[in-house]
């Protein structure tokens, strides 16, 4: 019985990853096929994936793919760091309706890099920089949240309203600080606020995308800490792990990972709520399994939000995008309403 | 496992939980302790698997001091069952019940090994919860869970066993049945076990020894024929009871509070 059903959670999760991957690469093909010039998805396939293999397509076909290959490959990693993000935050607080925009993290990242460009313009083009920045704005939210949780009590109710609190101040003051710094950028500031894909640099990549495939290969090394912290404190103890320790490990790998997606994208809601469900929900709670499959929901959900963006900008012509963090929404919100309507029957 | 335990004394902040309690536990012996509610019995569990620190006192396990102990090889000897376990993120009986096999593991292995496997197989098969295995942990019954908790404990395979009320939302088969199972394991591994109950004929059928707690102290310890007195159990949880004989065993019936004297109380 128990090992029947093992090998079937083993077979679960190989189909699951295999069909997400195939989707995955589907909806990349499809985000490079789609813009300004529409192209042909089989030959764009092609010239992508099956180039090692001897196959060619005309110059031009290559150019355009390779011009949109870095805003894809942006939408797809962030896609997965903030699912990452978002498990490790539902793990840290035991509570599933945690994100790391619920925490403060987001806004205090985006109030830290708005007051960085403010206060340096040139900011704008050392993407490095701005990652640090940010990453730093992002800790001191959580340690702001954390303290301000620790003072009223530490539950997990109290963590999600001080998260709350500073989530509120914070989105005030760098709504404030961005509208400033539409004076320097000359881009709309609702790009920075609920994100985009569109600006991404090529050679900025490295710093999303090395990074995130290391912290998903430190999840999947921590995946026994993770999975007892599941069931409390002390049952983590019992088993010989450290908590304390565990929590602050877990808490700056998912603000190393949030901070990241800001720095490159800007805000993007509900990829970290619901990607993570979405992958317990196909596979259970194992981070073994779940942390996979979580990344690549989150760069599926992104990937299609993306597309979506650069469809209804080509509807629309000459208004510019909309922001990704609204289509993602959008999409979003529908599940979480699921997701609660399920919860209250039980 | 031998478990000594000598003047142990722990403080919740500035408040005494338990004063000086020395006592021993052989190998494959079961103690129960009773006492009522706030008394210090989870408190002396939990100190015994060091989630809780003493004030003073120490824990020998095997004459080696309890504190010197790694993490690691805690969580390979002892088991504590707390009933208080976090079940907000919705995880299944089977994931669980794996998490009880890190300890033997070693720290970088990724995959299940089969016989980790075997192990929870055969002891859900004795706590008859096999059919639970795919179901969520928080949408079990109270006693179903409870079974999934021991189930833990021995999947676990440890050396020390400290149960806190591991009767509790049992039904009545279930009571015998589980504490049958925990008796001839602890015989045939040689465990020695410390159990919390409040159902002292539980404690008559199956202790080897019953410690009784009142205000964090030892007040009485030994044989359960010989602790299961009326006079004690009625200076200890405030209730006149009967004592009956049933098949060589004393039950305790209570029969009803005894009244205090409030003397110079306004309430
Ligand atoms: N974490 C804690 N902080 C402060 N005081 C505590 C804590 N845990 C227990 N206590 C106190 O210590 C005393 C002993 O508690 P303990 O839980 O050991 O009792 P118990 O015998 O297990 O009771 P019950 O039968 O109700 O389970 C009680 O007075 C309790 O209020
Ligand atoms: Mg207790």
């Amino acid at each position: 019985m128990a090992s029947s059903l093992y090998e079937r959670r083993l077979k679960h999760f190989l189909i699951s990853l295999t069909s997400l991957i195939v989707l995955t690469i589907f909806a990349f093909t499809l985000s490079l096929s789609v813009g300004s010039s529409m192209l042909d998805p089989v030959k764009i396939f092609q010239a992508t994936f099956l180039k090692p293999l001897g196959y060619t397509v005309e110059g031009s076909v290559e150019i355009i793919a390779s011009l949109r290959l870095s805003r894809a490959l942006a939408a797809l990693f962030c896609g997965a760091s903030l699912a990452l993000a978002g498990l490790l935050m539902q793990t840290i607080t035991r509570n599933p309706l945690a994100d790391p925009y619920i925490f403060g993290l987001s806004s205090t990242a985006l109030a830290a890099v708005a007051l960085g460009i403010l206060l340096v313009p040139n900011l704008v083009v050392h993407k490095i920089w701005l990652i640090a920045i940010s990453f730093f704005g992002a800790m001191s939210g959580y340690a702001l949240t954390l303290t301000l949780s620790k003072l009223s009590g530490g539950s997990s109710i109290a963590m999600v309203l001080a998260g709350i609190a500073v989530a509120s101040l914070f989105g005030g003051i760098s709504h404030v600080l961005l509208y400033l710094v539409q004076q320097i950028t000359r881009t709309p500031y609702v790009h920075l606020l609920l994100g985009s894909a569109s600006t991404v640099l090529w050679g900025d990549l490295q710093f999303l995308v090395f990074p995130t495939i290391f912290l998903l290969a430190l999840i999947l090394a921590l995946f026994k800490p993770l999975n007892v912290y599941l069931y409390g404190d002390e049952y983590a103890k019992q088993l010989g792990f450290n908590p304390t320790s565990t929590r602050n490990v877990a808490s700056l790998m998912a603000a190393l990972l949030t901070a990241i997606t800001i720095a490159f994208i800007g805000i993007v809601g509900f990829i970290g709520l619901v990607a993570p469900h979405i992958a317990r929900f196909l596979i259970g709670s194992d981070h073994r399994f779940s942390a996979p499959i979580t990344a690549l929901v989150g760069a599926l959900v992104t990937l299609i939000a993306d597309v979506l963006v650069k469809l209804i900008s080509m509807l629309a012509r000459g208004i510019g995008e909309l922001p990704l963090g609204v289509v993602t929404s959008i999409i979003g919100a529908p599940f979480l309403a699921y997701l609660l309507v399920k919860r209250m029957k039980g | 496992m031998k478990i000594v335990v000598e003047k142990l004394e722990v403080w919740y902040d500035s408040t005494p939980a338990l004063r000086s309690a020395s006592f021993e536990i052989s190998e494959g012996e079961m103690v129960f302790v009773i006492g009522p509610n706030g008394s210090g019995k989870s408190t002396l569990l939990k100190t015994i698997a060091s989630i809780v620190r003493p004030k003073a006192g120490a824990v020998y396990l095997d004459g080696k001091v309890l504190s010197r102990l790694s993490p690691r090889d805690l969580g390979k000897l002892i088991a504590y069952i707390d009933p208080h376990l976090s079940r907000s993120i919705p995880t299944t009986v089977l994931d669980f019940l794996l998490t009880a096999r890190y300890p033997h593991q070693s720290a970088l292995s990724f995959s299940t090994p089969r016989q980790d496997l075997d192990i929870v197989e055969d002891v859900s098969k004795w706590l008859n919860i096999s059919h639970l295995l795919d179901r969520r942990l928080d949408q079990l019954s109270s006693g179903e869970l409870q079974r999934v908790l021991l189930a833990r404990a021995f999947v676990q395979r440890p050396k020390v066993l400290l149960l806190d009320e591991p009767s509790a939302f049992l039904d009545l088969k279930y009571r015998l049945e589980v504490l049958d199972y925990v008796k001839k394991s602890v015989k045939a591994s040689k465990i020695a076990c410390l159990a919390a109950v409040h159902d002292l004929y539980l404690a008559s059928l199956y202790a080897d020894k019953v410690i009784v707690l009142n205000n964090g102290e030892i007040i009485a310890a030994g044989r359960g024929e010989d602790v299961l007195r009326e006079d004690l159990i009625e200076r200890v949880y405030r209730v006149k009871v009967s004592l009956l004989s049933i098949n060589g065993r004393r039950v305790a019936i209570p029969l009803e509070p005894i009244k205090e004297a409030h003397y110079g109380g306004l309430t």
